[in-house]
């Protein structure tokens, strides 16, 4: 009982408590921090990589491609564990926006969109779908502009203090848009992710559905659809908009929806030589984000079988070079297939590396099967397939920052010993300074036991209160880690720390774990109980007489 | 003689310092029977508080041995080396030696020794919670708080309660002691020079104290090298060349 009695006295009356208690407080806020970031980054990084590519990936690691992946999809659509199998091509090719000097150089994705939007969380990176639902497509498309309705009630225009400066006619989009938008807008589905515009302060003082995003606008005739067809591209966010420090992204007058588009890209022949570039319009159908950075700014999507023909990698005659005799056909290619499978079949959760194992044994066994007449080259291409799961195709990105983060978080627990240390110091410093009072305890009965036992519940109390409040600290501190980034960047531009285009996320992960944070309290009492044993110990080794002596 | 409560047997204590050895006590025999009051005598460095110490179970002497109820409170000599291993403590000797302490034995030292942190009461109470097991104390704990009430009452510092140590005079600190070395009601009183650091008149007061726990039957071992109050004890020995002789 004196124990408890004394602990507590000592804690209140001895103003050194407090420095191991911040001590311990900073050590724990400092491990925690780390563990959140870095493990947040890591859950992210998984997340990101899931949603973006599906469960397994098929791949040859070839610009060339590989052959025969409808014949492949045909097959495994009858597996009872595949829900979906999409082929995806990928090339490079120079982006350029009409009317502007502006030239990126992009990565262009082939999809088949609707089957994308299946397998992976493509759909949910949109931003003209999300509020214009169905009118995203990769076909032949028109640019929608912004028209009056000239039967309907004039609208009062308002100047930003609210009073009527003057009526104008109704805005109005082209029929199917303006008819999604009414469907978004009746669902609820508002736009909070771009900054307000003029357009948006209009329909809302007019009090009509919002009009999202930048589009042409003709304010003397009805809405229509102009221009040639061209096929539609979805652009990478980051290439297209301007992404503010709030995380908001800006998009411009410049480039409205459906404006015209033109890539440049560079074929490679069956035998892999360069052939001549090709250029094609396109017009801009949406922008995609998966808040990976290098994905954002350098994506650029559009579908599946253009692609393949523009790259001329779609089923072709082959032709004898020597006689131009017609010998044969020469397969289409793509360069990945994107699998998602379900979860589970008949009641029993699937293996997904198991079925990856398969997956790939199914699709080598092509390049021997007699059913295909290949090529030598079309064999090679075959050969060289893997199936991954999403995690396997991405470890080369994930297990280094695996490693990192165990790495860290050992160094940071090694650098928190140095607060068990202090620990320890502080509390043999109190045990010397109190040497007479511990004299005076074992001599009115007083035993060693439990006057060591003063001193480990005297450190376990340094560790509960320090670790829970450097979990507070370490809390808030991750909590609010993107506006304190943000300060600091405004204070001076300088110590901006995390850089979107190093780290791949426009944001610091920022949630706390319930684990670590029982982890890192449990580690902190551990250690400052520990710190506490030796000068616990020589406070019990003590004898009274000896104790009362001393000056 | 079983009608004595407290038997020294030849004790000696030495204290050796590097090359110097200090041959305090050489063979101390005591016998004090139960309410009796006896007082030791002495020149400055004599050896009077390390008798004290040993008599009072709170250290151990190389050689000899004491007998609290002809019950021996060290072990025997050729284990004394291992006086206060942990088998000890958990079992032997060390062990009933703080069973004393906590129980028997009252203890006021020379330089008062009360805990700065506490207060008045605390410091008091504290004597009886060593004793206590957390269950115990929860059951004993509003009779302790009574009975240090009572003590302190007895002591004349029923209006002192929360005051610290530092806030007393050294009369009232002396009797706070006192208080804290009764609280138990101990079978013997150890009392080290409790007029030494008071001036006369405290030293008086206190003395009155004394006598009147003694004239209720306390038995008390007191050192001091003042005369007047050795004489108020119902026997003086005086410790000379590290032995006790009877005055
Ligand atoms: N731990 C120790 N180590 C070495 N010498 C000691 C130790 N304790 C006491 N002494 C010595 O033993 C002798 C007796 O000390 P003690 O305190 O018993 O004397 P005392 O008779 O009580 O003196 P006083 O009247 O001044 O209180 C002294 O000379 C002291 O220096
Ligand atoms: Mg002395």
């Amino acid at each position: 009982m004196y124990k408890l009695f004394l602990t507590l006295r000592y804690l209140r009356k001895r103003r050194i408590a407090y420095f191991a208690i911040a001590a311990v407080l900073l050590c724990t806020a400092m491990v925690l921090i780390v563990m959140s970031v870095m493990g947040g980054f890591l859950d992210q990084l998984k997340f990101k990589a899931r949603g973006l590519l599906g469960d397994i990936i098929v791949d040859n690691k070839s610009y060339s491609g590989f052959p025969l992946y409808e014949e492949f999809i045909a097959d495994i659509a009858q597996w009872p564990e595949i829900q979906i199998a999409t082929p995806v091509l990928y090339s490079f090719g120079l982006l350029r926006f009409q009317d502007t000097a502006q030239t990126h150089t992009v990565r262009v994705v082939g999809v088949r969109l609707e089957e994308v939007y299946e397998v992976n969380a493509f759909k949910h990176g949109l931003y003209y779908e999300k509020y214009y639902p169905g009118t995203t497509t990769l076909a032949e498309q028109q640019q929608p502009v912004i028209g009056v309705d000239l039967n309907a009630e004039p609208i009062e225009l308002k100047d930003n203090k609210g009073e009527v400066i003057g009526r104008g006619a109704r805005p109005l989009l082209p029929p199917p848009y303006e008819a999604a938008l009414q469907k978004s807008w009746a669902a609820g589905v508002r736009d909070d992710e771009t900054p307000p515009t003029e357009w948006t302060e209009i329909c809302r003082d007019a009090n009509i559905p919002i009009i999202v995003g930048e589009h042409e606008v003709d304010p003397l005739h009805p809405p229509a659809l102009t221009g040639d067809p061209w096929p539609g591209l979805i652009i990478g966010r980051d290439i297209i908009a301007k992404r503010l420090a709030d995380g908001t992204y800006k998009r411009y007058s410049m480039y409205p929806r459906g404006c015209i588009v033109t890539l440049t890209m560079i074929p490679t022949t069956g035998g892999g030589s360069v052939d001549t570039p090709i250029k094609q319009p396109f017009r801009y159908a949406d922008d995609s984000r998966t808040g990976i950075y290098e994905i954002d700014s350098q994506h650029v999507y559009c579908d599946f079988a253009l692609l393949q023909k523009l790259l001329h990698m779609d089923q072709a005659e082959r032709v004898d070079p020597e006689s131009g005799a017609v010998v044969g056909t020469v397969p289409a290619r793509c360069s990945q297939i994107q699998i998602k499978i379900h979860e589970s079949v008949g009641g029993r959760p699937v293996n997904v590396k198991a079925v990856a194992q398969r997956l790939q044994e199914h699709y080598l066994s092509y390049a021997t099967n007699p059913r295909f007449k290949l090529s030598i080259g079309d064999t090679q291409l075959v050969e060289y397939v893997e199936a991954m799961t999403w995690e396997e195709s991405q470890s080369h990105i994930i297990a280094p920052v695996e490693k990192e983060r165990q790495l860290v978080t050992i160094l940071f627990a090694i650098i928190s010993l140095v607060a068990a240390v202090l620990v320890l110091c502080i509390l043999y410093m109190i045990v010397l300074q109190k040497t007479r009072d511990i004299g005076i305890i074992k001599a009115i009965g007083g035993s060693s036991g439990g006057v060591a036992l003063i001193f480990i519940s005297y450190g376990a109390a340094v560790g509960i209160v320090g670790s829970t409040l450097g979990t507070v600290l370490g809390y808030y501190f991750v909590r609010y880690i993107n506006p304190f980034q943000d300060w600091l960047t405004r204070v001076n531009p300088a110590w901006q720390v995390w850089d979107r285009s190093v780290y791949s996320f426009d944001e610091i992960p920022h949630t706390v774990r319930g684990h670590d944070m029982i982890a890192v309290i449990v580690a902190a009492i551990a250690a400052s109980t520990l710190g506490s044993l030796l000068a616990a110990w020589r406070a019990g080794a003590m004898q009274p007489v000896e104790a009362l002596r001393h000056e | 003689m079983s009608s004595s409560l407290l038997v020294a047997q030849g004790v000696q204590k030495t204290y050796v310092m590097g090359r110097v050895q200090l041959r305090v006590l050489r063979g101390c025999d005591l016998r004090v029977a139960p309410g009796e009051f006896v007082a030791i005598m002495g020149k400055s460095g004599s050896g009077k508080s390390t008798l004290l110490h040993i008599l009072g179970a709170l250290d151990v002497p190389q050689a000899g041995q004491v007998l609290f109820h002809d019950e021996p409170v060290f072990a025997p000599p050729g284990r004394r080396r291992f006086a206060t291993s942990a088998l000890d403590v958990l079992y032997g000797y060390e062990r009933r030696r703080i069973r004393y302490r906590r129980f028997a034995f009252g203890f006021v030292f020379q330089f008062y020794h009360l805990l700065p942190e506490l207060n008045v009461l605390e410091n008091v109470l504290l004597a009886r919670m060593v004793g206590a097991s957390t269950f115990v104390w929860s059951r004993q704990r509003a009779r302790a708080r009574a009975d240090t009430l009572a003590v302190l009452g007895h002591m004349g510092l029923a209006e002192r309660l929360r005051h610290r140590p530092a806030e007393l005079s050294g009369g009232e600190r002396q009797r706070v002691a006192i208080a804290r070395a009764l609280v138990h009601k101990p079978q013997i009183l150890f009392a080290d020079e409790p007029t030494g650091n008071l001036d006369a008149a405290a030293g008086a007061e206190l003395m009155s104290l004394i006598k009147g726990l003694h004239a209720e039957g306390q038995t008390i071992v007191m050192v001091t090298h003042d005369p007047t109050v050795a004489g108020q004890a119902d026997r003086i020995l005086r410790l000379e060349e590290g032995q006790l002789r009877q005055v």
